[in-house]
């Protein structure tokens, strides 16, 4: 962290660079909204828990094209379904889409036309974020995925986003998937990386009527990261999305994923987070119940360890007129250590009479009577203990369709709660 | 709701009469001669009118808070009046027969059992009307057993060392905009002191009303239990019907020393406005328990039903270790009215408990909010927390919105909190009318068991009037 020396202003140091030539209006009318505007504070509501002070200090370069090996980030059930981007540039030679069916787009933006008019389209009408802002501004490239009408993809699809900052650097990784009417797809979006950076991406998705998205999104940046994301998902009519996003890494990071729901739509918004240290992470989640008969869950689970943060605020809206709504959720926290912190606020808003919501929120430790029912069966004070936290993360694992990323994310909840020495879990 | 329920034309603000009585009044406007004014006027010492003036230093400074949930217009501070005080006919009364007739007529109407022979049973009244505290009831008798009850006036000049000691110490006079207003601008309200080991032997009662069309309405009450000692405590308020918006803006502190025990409940309906929305009591009141000593228990229980605009949150500070806050609320809004209203339990001793039972419910064009904090710091030891918000909404132009803020900075904390919304089914209706009970009974009952959590905390003839007053309140608008 050393190298990293205090600059004026982080917000205009990152946007000095030139402009891309690429989507030049949608940059700069980005650029026009971010004029004048500071890293948001803690007095502001939306901020009250995160605190980006330290981030404020620093200063980050541009990202330079790199290499990187991939083989440990392969996964079988993906041979032939990947793109691969190494510091925000699409890496052709890791990448291979040889195995995805004819008929689906399946390609880096930057090979994409500028007609590709969806890009920064979804959610119009909602004010912009300020780092989704700054992504629009200065993106490198991302992926494009498009899906035709009633085209069912039977492989799931893994996009890599790897950072390798040998000095500080800034990433905007960027990706925009459409399912047509009826279409399916599974989709899997790894964030890695070393060293000290600033990864913003943003991923659009528009999920068209009775079409179905199924995405795993799993964070593991260096702990020296900061890692600030964005998601915006439009659902159409009966359609589905549903996501589960797994937070492991960076020393501080955002997840904010804003979820609109037209009638009939479903959508599963789930999140574990396991954070150790300093950790800072904050999931500030939005489903927007716009229309009758949408059905929306959402499970968000967080193990604090060390003198770690985390932040919960999910918000969910019903607006007048949709009537039927079915919303559920749960925030649920465990807190290891004596100086872990947890700050969460469930919200619901609602303006219609005919619905079913509910939240939940708890915050504790494990239960003594559960760690006393496993050491009356034979089981060690530590192991009880691991076991029982284990468990508490596993059950967001359990329906992660693709086999071999379950395995892994679960060894390594194993490996992070103590539980290896259990066996084999799995 | 179906078509076969008739919409019944809504009842009447029932307490909107105006009382003719002439009062003494200071010019609207506030400055640092209009406190001056008020403190000359109350014979007040020195450090009072310090206390004063410092408060409203400081309020100059800030700014009104916009983070809840409501929209009004801002009230324009320099044309209220900041002091209203029903002028008696004689400087002094020997009897209550001799208090003005049409005040004693307007008690009657509201039915405050002002006669101390006519008083329910048991129950000792302060009552305040527009900003001065007209009679208190049974004094002398809760005087036997040491007990303080009176007006805060009245409490300035006979026990000064116990209201300078306890006066802002739960809330400072800089804590919010409304509190500070009030800490500047405040005429009367109640006092009690209850010493060590004495249980108060009746509940306790000040009706609040406001009378003048421009006054608002500042009170302070300072409840202080000493060690062991315990009260019950109740707080009842109505204003007449004007087209204009009043401000009220109270405070209320409570000091719970230890194994003492403070119970206080508030059936709150201030004139409401009409169904348009004109008129109607801001009502941006700031509540808070310290519980101080070890073992001290604060509870609050409100029933919600007036203003039009309700801005509140009674909150326990659980510093004692092994201390309990509560917090019981029903809050109805009906018509245009908009409700931003919940509480803070902030837990700093060790092995503290504290629990949120929350009703809200929403009915006409009106929007109910929770807003609440359950904060466990670092030293709380086993702190303990249950929440629980539950909100109905009739009819589909209304709104609720629960905002809880969780904040936990001890592992061996257990906070849970739940929230449901729900509203009233065509078949429970239908259910009803099957064994011949009428729709608007039906619905009574129904709210009445939604409630009923906290209407248990209620005493037993704030349980009534809170009853009648919530089905009184939704006439008109389960169609």
């Amino acid at each position: 962290m050393t190298t990293m020396v205090a600059g004026p202003n982080l917000l205009a140091d990152l946007l000095s660079g030139p402009r891309p030539t690429e989507w030049a209006s949608l940059r700069e009318a980005a650029e026009l909204r971010l004029a004048g505007r500071e890293l948001p504070a803690t007095r502001e509501e939306d901020w009250k828990y995160t605190d980006l002070k330290a981030l404020a200090g620093l200063a980050f370069g541009p990202a330079p094209k790199a290499t990187v090996d991939i083989s440990s980030h392969l996964l079988p059930e993906m041979v032939g379904t990947r793109q691969v981007f190494v510091n925000g540039h699409h890496a052709p030679h890791a990448s291979c889409a040889s195995a995805v069916p004819a008929g689906v787009r399946y390609f880096p933006m930057s090979h994409a036309s500028e007609a590709c008019h969806a890009l920064g389209s979804i959610g119009n009408g909602v004010a912009k974020g300020l780092f989704e802002d700054l992504n629009t501004a200065r993106f490198q490239d991302g992926a494009v995925i498009l899906v035709p009408k009633n085209l069912k993809v039977a492989l799931p699809l893994h996009l890599l986003f790897i950072t390798k900052a040998e000095t500080p650097i800034a990433v905007f990784p960027r990706v925009l998937v459409l399912l047509e009417r009826g279409a399916e797809l599974e989709l899997v979006e790894e964030h890695h990386g070393e060293g000290a950076y600033l990864s913003c991406p943003v991923v659009e998705v528009h999920v068209a009527e009775g079409a179905i998205l199924r995405h795993e999104r799993v964070q593991r940046e260096s702990p020296e990261a900061y890692h600030l994301g964005t998601l915006k998902a439009e659902v159409g009519k009966g359609g589905q999305y549903h996501s589960r996003t797994l937070s492991f890494g960076a020393r501080l990071s955002r997840q904010q994923p804003w979820v609109r729901l037209a009638e009939g739509a479903e959508a599963s918004l789930d999140g574990l987070v396991l954070l150790d240290g300093a950790q800072v992470a904050d999931t500030h989640s939005f489903l927007h119940h716009a229309e009758p008969q949408a059905s929306s869950h959402q499970l968000h689970k967080c193990i604090v360890d060390g003198k770690a943060r985390a932040i919960f605020n999910g918000q969910i809206r019903v607006a007048p007129g949709a009537q039927g709504t079915d919303a559920q959720q749960q925030s649920r926290n465990l807190l290891l250590s004596e100086t872990a912190r947890v700050d969460t606020k469930p919200q619901l808003e609602i303006y219609a009479d005919d619905v079913k919501c509910s939240h939940g929120a708890a915050v504790g430790q494990l239960d003594p009577e559960e760690l006393f029912y496993l050491q009356s069966r034979g089981m060690n004070a530590d192991d009880a203990r691991n076991l029982l936290t284990y468990g508490f993360a596993a059950d967001v694992l359990t329906h992660i369709p693709v086999a071999s990323l379950r395995r892994a994310l679960r060894q390594l909840v194993m490996a992070r709660t103590q539980a290896t020495s259990l066996g084999d879990l799995g | 709701m179906s078509s076969t329920l008739n919409v019944v034309t809504s009842q009447e603000y029932k307490y909107g009469f105006v009382t003719d009585i002439e009062a003494d009044s200071v010019a609207p406007g506030l400055n640092e001669d209009v406190i001056r004014f008020i403190s000359a006027k109350k014979g007040e010492p020195d450090w009072l009118l310090e206390f004063r003036l410092k408060a409203y230093r400081h309020w100059l400074t800030m700014t009104e808070p916009d983070w809840a949930k409501v929209a009004y217009p801002k009230p324009d501070f320099q044309k209220i009046v900041y002091y209203s005080a029903p002028r008696p006919k004689k400087p002094q009364y020997a009897s209550m027969d001799e208090v003005d007739p049409e005040l004693r007529r307007t008690f009657e109407k509201l039915g405050v059992p002002i006669h101390e022979q006519e008083a329910l049973a048991g129950v000792a009244v302060d009552v305040v009307f527009d900003s001065v505290s007209v009679t208190t009831t049974y004094r002398e008798k809760l005087a036997t057993v040491g007990i303080i009850f009176c007006s805060f006036s009245e409490a300035v000049k006979s026990h000064p060392d116990l209201v300078k000691q306890y006066l802002g110490s739960v809330v400072p006079s800089s804590d919010n905009f409304y509190a500070a207003l009030n800490s500047a601008v405040f005429t009367d309200g109640s006092f009690v002191y209850i010493p060590k080991g004495v249980a108060c032997p009746m509940d306790l009662s000040t009706y609040f009303r406001i009378n003048n069309k421009e006054s608002g309405q500042f009170e302070r009450t300072l409840i202080v239990a000493e060690e062991g000692a315990s009260v019950s405590y109740l707080e009842g308020c109505t204003a007449p019907q004007f087209d204009t918006n009043q401000l009220h803006a109270a405070v209320v502190e409570l000091v719970a020393l230890d194994r003492a025990s403070i119970k206080y409940s508030t059936v709150q309906n201030w004139y409401a406005g009409d169904k348009d929305g004109v008129g109607g009591i801001f009502n941006f009141v700031t509540k808070r328990g310290l519980c101080k000593g070890k073992g001290s228990h604060i509870s609050w229980t409100q029933v919600e039903t007036g203003s039009a605009i309700t801005w509140k949150y009674p909150s326990c500070v659980l510093l004692g270790d092994d201390s309990i806050g509560e917090f019981y609320s029903v809050a109805l809004t009906n018509h245009k009215q908009q409700a931003d209203t919940g509480t803070k339990m902030i837990h700093i001793g060790r092995n503290t408990k504290s629990t949120i039972i929350s009703k809200g419910i929403s009915a006409g064009d009106s929007s109910n909010s929770y807003r609440g904090l359950v904060k466990v710091q670092p030293k709380a030891e086993g702190a303990r927390n249950f929440s629980q918000c539950d909100s109905m909404l009739i009819g589909q132009s209304c709104s609720a919105s629960t905002f809880p803020y969780i904040e936990v900075q001890n592992r061996s904390a257990r906070v849970e909190h739940e929230a449901t919304t729900s509203k009233i089914g065509e078949e429970q209706l239908l259910y009803f009318q099957q064994r011949g009970i009428p729709a608007e009974e039906a619905i009574s009952m129904i709210i009445n068991g939604f409630c009923k959590d906290v209407f248990r905390e209620l005493p037993m003839e704030f349980a009534v009037e809170a009853t009648k007053l919530l089905s009184l309140k939704l006439e008109g608008s389960v169609g």
